[in-house]
């Protein structure tokens, strides 16, 4: 049992006997009420949604889940193709169920999963990531107002906001969970 | 932020609050200054609180606490025979909550109108945005405010008549049938309440305009008067693009019912955290007659910061605020 203050993005759940992965929380407070998350939990399997408001302090029952290693092998447009690295065993999994994560994910990359049984409920994408600029617009000439940005378009196809000095071919940091722009790096 | 919207958040936020000012004190209204820090809290059990120490060589110490809000002091004032007052004012409420709805220390503009119900109270808050609102905001922060009782959201939203769902076994039936799990068999009418209204009702309410929620349920205790025909308080809450920005009462003044109010309050604060580290306030037995020989009194408090969200159009309170906390603990 954890409390429901406790869930976080990713965390599994099992309700009414099916399993459940929590893809949104956020907490509310009502005027003078105590403190709830509202949760957006979603069955991996299915693919059923659910809107969920518990208090912070209210039982969730959270289910045992294994985290095994997968490699990103590629995506058909329909679902991701993944390989078990400790068995090469390939899985299927369909890409409605990881909104945008095509934009995350990097070919031949392998990511920590978690599995309830055979059932894939989570890819765990590390928070802070490097990607390589593919495609950079030219800084405009003169522009030198201070925190001037522009959008840059990572390998993986990922557009994000960043600084003007940014050109294509650089190494970015990247915050996977708010999709925004850290920091340079040099390699 | 960078330098650029810092400074346009300052600037704006400096001009609203001298409009508010302008309007407040063209109303005669008179501004107040009352402290942050306080010896008793009125005691809220969905507010947690911070404490602190007073020390000193010639006193003996005594723990004081942040004001979650100055309704304490205000009414306090109004007792004394002050008229209307306002007071801009830096409120504390402890929270695990950080997000872009919350920051632990905030901006509240308060306003006591005597003479006035909480129905006077909603045109003269729609009179305030409407003369003092920033340039630049959009339509759906302005007036004309949409009104709607919360018996009429729960229906519309929910297809549940709060009249006929007195009961907590009715009501829990209810929330059964939406389809909500997560729910206790023994909790109190109000949670079930909160879980409805949270789930079906809040991310529904329509947000092309302000919106007056008003007629609360009488289950949730509160400084409010009570309705004399149906089983809800005299109490709203404004929302502008579906958050919540504002919450006014009729002000009780009945010295049994805040005694009663206390005792409640008082009790579940202890039984929720004796054991725990989180603070348990003072309370001060003399105030349940404070507004005894008030005249009739309407209390509006605003979350500035929100406001100015609504009005520069930002969806995250660290967008309005130059130091939030979060950025604090990083």
């Amino acid at each position: 049992m954890i409390k429901a203050g406790q869930i976080e993005r990713g965390t599994a759940l099992l309700i009414k006997g099916q399993p459940f992965v929590c893809i949104e929380r956020e907490f509310v407070n009502p005027g003078k009420g105590s403190a709830f998350v509202r949760l957006k939990l979603k069955n991996p399997g299915t693919g059923q949604i659910l809107a969920e408001t518990m208090k912070t302090q209210d039982n969730a029952e959270e289910i045992t889940v294994d985290d095994r290693d997968c490699q990103y092998l590629y995506n058909d447009g329909d679902s991701f193709h993944m390989m078990l690295t400790d068995t090469y065993e390939q899985l299927e999994t369909p890409m409605e169920n990881f909104p945008d994560f095509e934009y995350l994910m990097k070919d031949g990359e392998t990511y920590r999963c978690t599995f309830w049984g055979d059932q894939l409920l989570d890819i765990q994408i590390p928070s802070k990531v490097v990607y390589l600029v593919a495609e950079a617009e030219e800084a405009i000439k003169g522009d030198t107002v201070q925190g001037a940005t522009k959008y840059v378009v990572t390998e993986t196809g990922l557009k994000v906001r960043c600084p003007i000095f940014i050109k294509k071919g650089e190494k970015i940091r990247i915050n996977t969970d708010t999709r925004e722009y850290l920091e340079r790096v040099n390699s | 932020m960078n330098n650029l919207e810092k400074i346009k958040a300052v600037k704006n936020r400096s001009t609203l609050y001298s409009n508010i000012r302008e309007f407040f004190n063209e109303k005669k209204y008179l501004e107040v200054d009352t402290p942050s820090l306080s010896t008793t809290l009125i005691p809220e059990a969905t507010i947690d609180n911070f404490a602190t120490q007073f020390s000193s060589d010639f006193y003996p110490n005594k723990e004081l606490y942040m004001i979650p809000s100055p309704e304490i002091f205000m009414k306090q004032l109004i007792s004394e025979g002050f008229s209307s007052i306002y007071q801009f004012s830096k409120c504390f409420r402890n929270s695990e909550q950080l997000g872009k709805q919350h920051n632990i220390e905030f901006s509240m503009l308060e306003y006591y109108s005597i003479h006035m119900d909480e129905q006077d109270s909603i045109e003269l808050t729609q009179e305030m945005i409407l003369k003092t609102h920033l340039k630049e905001t959009p339509s759906w922060a302005l007036p004309p405010f949409k009104k709607m009782s919360v018996n009429e959201a729960m229906i519309k939203y929910a297809n549940l008549d709060l009249d006929n769902n007195q009961k907590q076994s009715q009501l829990y039936k209810k929330a059964l049938d939406l389809g909500i799990t997560s729910i206790n068999r023994y909790e109190s009418w109000e949670s079930t309440f909160n879980r409805i209204f949270l789930t079906f009702v809040e991310p529904n309410l329509p947000q092309d305009k302000p919106l007056i929620l008003y007629d609360y349920p009488k289950q949730i205790d509160c400084l409010a008067t009570n309705k004399k025909s149906a089983p809800y308080k005299k109490r709203w809450e404004m929302y502008i693009g579906g958050l919540e920005i504002a919450n006014c009462y009729d002000e009780l003044k009945d010295e049994e019912k805040i005694k009663e109010y206390y005792r409640k309050e008082y009790s579940t604060i202890i039984r929720e955290r004796s054991n725990t580290n989180r603070v348990i306030p003072d309370i001060d037995d003399n105030f349940y007659s404070i507004l005894k020989k008030a005249p009739q009194t309407s209390g509006v408090a605003i979350g500035m910061d929100r406001l100015l969200m609504s009005q520069m159009n930002i969806d995250n309170i660290e967008g309005v605020i130059l130091f939030p906390f979060s950025d604090m603990m990083r």
